[in-house]
């Protein structure tokens, strides 16, 4: 198991870097002179040209590469051209905000889906089954956007119980602190993701009624409920595990939209804001992380089931 | 024991009595029949074999005294008796007090049949938690007596294993063990050693007799091979279509044979002691649809005896003295007649070469086959090939472990000759098979093949011969495309190698079904519509469509009943005998093998451990193993002699990542000494094309007693 781990560990650490090399020359392609947009339009030629040769701008891009690479490693995410702000310090600020709703989203989701999920796989082609199914493919065709407004329009117009902008505080418990305020943000990221878990955990539920262990645990006696305890609930929640784990980035994707729908300032919003400003380090900086929480998203899936289910050492 | 249908409980001897039991399973739109009226009889400390092909019902009728059938199944009427409860409508919540206790179930598949996500001790536990009520670390020391009981060794320290660290024979104990944990009064073994080597296969039904006797359960063995029964079963039960075709003692029923089906089947199955100048018998047609209700015997339109009254109306059950039933209007007289088939017709006069020859020595181009040193050399040679697969996730800092699938075999095939590889699961036979096709290629080692080297080949001068290369491949329904028409599947090899026009390429597919005894219309069908020997038939069509000069057929009839088994085996002979085919032919069956072989080769681990004529191999085999191998295969015949254990193959074999050093078979060999630790034997003549690797080769007479 250990070698396992630390084995997993190398390898996701090689594809840190792989990321971290591919994103960087892209956004060099993109803008290789920095000067022209700390210092705007019209800022003489010379003056920009100062400036990239000042901060080593005009230097080769793998040596900007591998110097902003050793910076990385002492923490240092560089410094936003517009917001004139360390970007480590921005984005930690906001990392803990986002990672809080993600969190909250993902939780309720999980509540919902995994049990609707069993259930729908037990009670296959039941009417039940039907309209979760049915309901499943309307919310999962649906734009995270419009649900938010639509959500608004419901429970914020018609129905005033809670407020259409979510909580400005700045502490990240603010789930916790002002449920109210945060309700309708959490609600549209959850949704979404109920319709994607619940289809997810019935396939796995259903692949693994079919399995023979289940007619065994049946031929010892024991009663269906148990059954799905026991021996069903395990084995049927480890694909909805490696599902998550690989879902954490596309979250704070989700973020990008019901964040700023909900004018809350998390990590979305401030890349909505640095992509309209061209402040290319707070980009640069949070893709890598999105690399980061992909990468260890899969890298504590792949653990998580390997403890788990013990047959993945062998073959991994 | 008086009669099938049981009235008789009077002395207590009686435990379980099924009478007019029925079944009916609705899926979707249609309903299917399963069960037919069955009534069958189980004494107390016996076991009832129930035998029958795929879709007789055998299987439904453990379920149903289980109570559990599947989704949309229903007892419809009779009744089932245990030990003088009736089981046919009891609660749901008294049935589960039942099973697990009173009634218990061993499955075929022990690798599904245990929760891949627990460890065996809890597994083994739960019903003596559940049934008993006991603590848990009264059901844990329960479980551990269990498991040492079903001999699983060391068990203490295995209780916290999970199944797959466990082998394949250990598992199906360990299903045994949490099976007979509450020390039931009947067990239903539903084909325990089905999914097991041959070698295990014995020890494990050895074990369920033992502890049948020492913990005094009646059983019932539901199995598909007569061999088994013929050892295993007190009494048997005859199934067809539902029905009992017959029932009665076992050694009453062998040698007695009444019903035409039951003696169809024994005739059909192919024998060690089979004449292979004979074709073997088989049953012409398919078993019936059960969805279908027929007026009249079941079996009526595969009976060469079926005269108009089978075929209007249901021969009733007719109990004879020992209680022998059987329900047939015309039954048979005597035993099962075993080898009364016809010759195989010899090849048309002037092809080339001569297959008349039983064995591999007929005179074939390139002179006596096996010695292969003439100038034209054999159509196929293997000249050291090893082939090693990494060993599961060799990561980036995994070390460098290796599977040994192949370790170095050499042998060769002569024009119009057919070599059979024979081997247990995993020695490498089926890698070997790919390799000899080119679908895979060699980490070392030649197959040569015309003088050519098609391992040397690169993918371009590869093509083209590849028409003369081709494979039949076990499971015909995952090698046929479902999304194709069977005539787009034989005209497809045709088309790739740009043989003829559409036209021409229809031509010569409908040519081909006819060869393989399929009629045109089967050219519009889809895979899904034919039955499992049809579609073996297509895929034997397929291999054949571009006239290969090599035809390699890894376990062409495993997946098939017995009684389409024979019809298959019966076409490839008559296929290799006609064509001239060299051909290659894989399976664990030895009498599948034997039947269809001039030579045969035994694998064990990766290695060739004896080669010879088809022959010299059965007849004498000179190596521990294949005399094992042999001895380990029940005869369909509850008189003939029972190896003597010591000539069994005990245990299962060891990793192909770690093999032993020296001979790889000594881990598992009576015989084994030190030297065979030290060194490998290499393959040394017994005889001019008889070779056999082992120190300590078995004379001709100790391996015939």
């Amino acid at each position: 198991m250990t070698w396992y781990v630390l084995r997993r560990l190398a390898v996701s650490l090689l594809v840190l870097l792989g990321i971290s090399a591919v994103v960087f020359l892209m956004l060099h392609l993109v803008s290789d002179s920095p000067g022209r947009v700390v210092l705007g339009q019209r800022a003489s030629p010379e003056a920009v040209a100062d400036f990239n040769r000042e901060h080593g701008f005009d230097r080769p891009v793998v040596a900007q590469y591998v110097g902003y690479l050793g910076r990385l490693l002492q923490g240092d995410l560089g410094r936003s051209y517009k917001l004139n702000e360390d970007v480590g310090t921005l984005l930690a600020r906001n990392a803990g905000r986002s990672a809080m709703v993600s969190l909250a989203g993902l939780v309720l989701a999980l509540l919902i889906a995994v049990p609707l999920g069993i259930l729908q796989a037990v009670r296959r082609n039941s009417v039940v089954d039907r309209v979760a199914t049915a309901a499943s493919y309307v919310l999962y065709a649906t734009p995270s956007f419009l649900l938010g407004l639509l959500l608004i329009a419901v429970f914020s117009q018609t129905i005033p119980i809670f407020p259409a902008e979510a909580s400005q505080s700045h502490s990240p418990w603010v789930v916790f602190t002002d449920p109210r305020a945060m309700a309708l943000p959490v609600i549209t990221l959850a949704v979404t993701s109920i319709a994607v878990f619940a289809q997810y955990q019935r396939s796995a539920a259903l692949d693994q009624l079919g399995q023979d262990y289940i007619r065994v645990a049946r031929a010892k006696g024991l009663p269906e409920r148990l059954i799905l305890t026991r021996h069903l609930l395990r084995n049927a929640c480890l694909p909805l595990v490696m599902l998550v784990g690989t879902l954490v980035p596309t979250l704070l994707a989700g973020n990008l939209i019901v964040e700023s729908l909900f004018n809350y300032p998390g990590l979305g919003l401030l890349f909505l804001n640095s992509l309209q400003r061209e402040d290319y380090p707070v980009l640069l900086a949070y893709t890598l992380i999105g690399g980061v929480l992909t990468v260890a998203g899969n890298f504590v899936a792949d653990v998580v089931v390997a403890a788990a289910d013990r047959r993945i050492e062998l073959s991994a | 024991m008086s009669t099938a249908d049981g009235s008789a409980n009077t002395d207590g001897i009686r435990l379980l009595t099924i009478r007019d039991l029925s079944v009916e399973i609705w899926r979707g739109d249609r309903i299917v029949r399963p069960v037919r009226g069955v009534s069958l009889a189980l004494d107390r400390g016996e076991t009832l074999g129930i035998v029958g092909e795929t879709g007789s019902g055998k299987s439904m009728t453990g379920l149903a005294i289980m109570g559990m059938l599947p989704a949309g199944g229903r007892i419809t009427a009779g009744s089932i008796d245990l030990d003088g409860r009736e089981l046919v409508g009891l609660p749901a919540a008294r049935y589960r007090a039942i099973r697990g206790n009173d009634v218990a179930m061993v499955f075929q598949d022990s690798m599904t049949a245990l929760n891949p996500t627990k460890r065996i001790g809890e597994q083994v536990a739960e019903p003596v938690r559940l049934h008993r009520g006991a603590s848990k670390r009264e059901a844990r020391a329960r479980a551990e007596e269990m498991l040492a009981l079903v001999g699983l060794p060391r068990p203490a320290e295995r209780l916290d294993d999970f199944p797959h660290q466990l082998s394949g024979g250990m598992r199906q104990r360990v299903m045994i063990a949490m099976a007979l944990v509450c020390e039931p009064r009947l067990v239903i073994a539903d084909e325990p050693t089905t999914a097991l080597d041959v070698t295990v296969q014995a020890e494990i039904l050895d074990l369920l007799d033992d502890l049948r006797s020492r913990l005094g359960m009646s059983m019932i063995l539901v199995t598909h091979d007569m061999g088994v029964i013929a050892r295993h079963a007190d009494r048997v039960g005859v199934m067809y279509a539902g029905r009992v075709a017959e029932t009665g003692p076992t050694s009453e029923l062998f040698a007695r044979t009444r019903h035409r089906y039951t003696q169809a089947l024994l005739s059909s199955i192919p024998s060690l002691t089979q004449d292979r100048r004979e074709e073997l018998f088989s049953i012409p047609g398919a078993p019936p649809d059960l969805t279908v209700v027929q007026a009249g015997c079941p079996f009526a339109p595969r009976c060469a005896a079926a005269t108009d009254r089978c075929r209007a109306e249901l021969p009733p059950p007719v109990t004879e003295a020992g209680g022998h039933v059987h329900s047939c209007w015309h039954p048979a007289e005597g035993p099962a007649a075993r080898t009364r088939a016809r010759l195989v017709v010899p090849a048309p006069a002037g092809s080339g070469p001569t297959a008349s020859e039983p064995t591999g020595s007929g005179p074939t181009a390139s002179g006596p086959a096996g010695s292969g040193s003439t100038a034209s050399g054999p159509r196929l040679r293997v000249v050291d090939l090893r082939r090693e697969h990494p060993a599961g996730g060799a990561g980036l800092f995994g070390g460098r472990r290796t599977v040994k699938a192949v370790s170095g075999v050499s042998f060769e095939v002569a024009a119009g000759e057919t070599f059979g590889l024979v081997g247990e699961s995993g020695c490498g036979k089926s890698s070997l098979g790919r390799m000899l096709v080119a679908l895979d290629r060699p980490t070392s080692g030649e197959v040569i093949f015309d003088g050519e080297p098609v391992t040397r080949m690169s993918a371009r001068a590869l093509g083209p011969r590849r028409t003369e290369l081709q494979m039949m491949f076990q499971d015909s329904n995952a090698s046929l495309d479902p999304r194709m028409r069977i005539g787009a599947i034989l005209r497809e090899p045709l088309a790739i190698q740009g043989v003829g026009t559409r036209a021409q390429r229809t031509a010569r597919a409908r040519e081909l079904l006819r060869d393989v005894g399929l009629p045109a219309s089967v050219l519009e069908r889809y895979p899904h519509e034919l039955s499992g020997g049809q579609r073996q038939r297509v895929g034997l069509a397929r291999a054949l469509a571009l006239d290969p000069k090599v035809l390699v057929a890894d376990e062409p009839v495993s997946a098939l009943d017995v009684s389409i088994r024979s019809q298959v085996l019966n076409l490839m002979r008559r296929v290799q005998l006609e064509r001239g085919l060299s051909s290659v032919v894989i399976s664990h069956d030895l009498a599948v093998v034997r039947y269809l072989a001039d030579r045969v080769g035994v694998m064990y681990l990766g290695k060739l451990v004896e080669t010879g004529t088809t022959d010299e191999v059965y007849g004498s085999a000179a190596h521990p193993y294949t005399a094992g191998l042999l001895a380990a295969i029940p005869e369909a015949d509850p008189g003939a002699p029972r190896a003597p254990a010591a000539a069994r193959v005990r245990g299962e074999p060891p990793s192909p990542v770690d093999p032993p050093s020296g001979c790889r078979f000594r881990t598992r060999c009576a015989l084994a000494t030190a030297l065979c630790a030290q060194e490998e034997p290499p393959l040394t003549p017994v005889t001019g094309t008889h070779h056999v690797a082992c120190h300590h080769p078995l004379g001709r007479e100790e391996s015939r007693s």
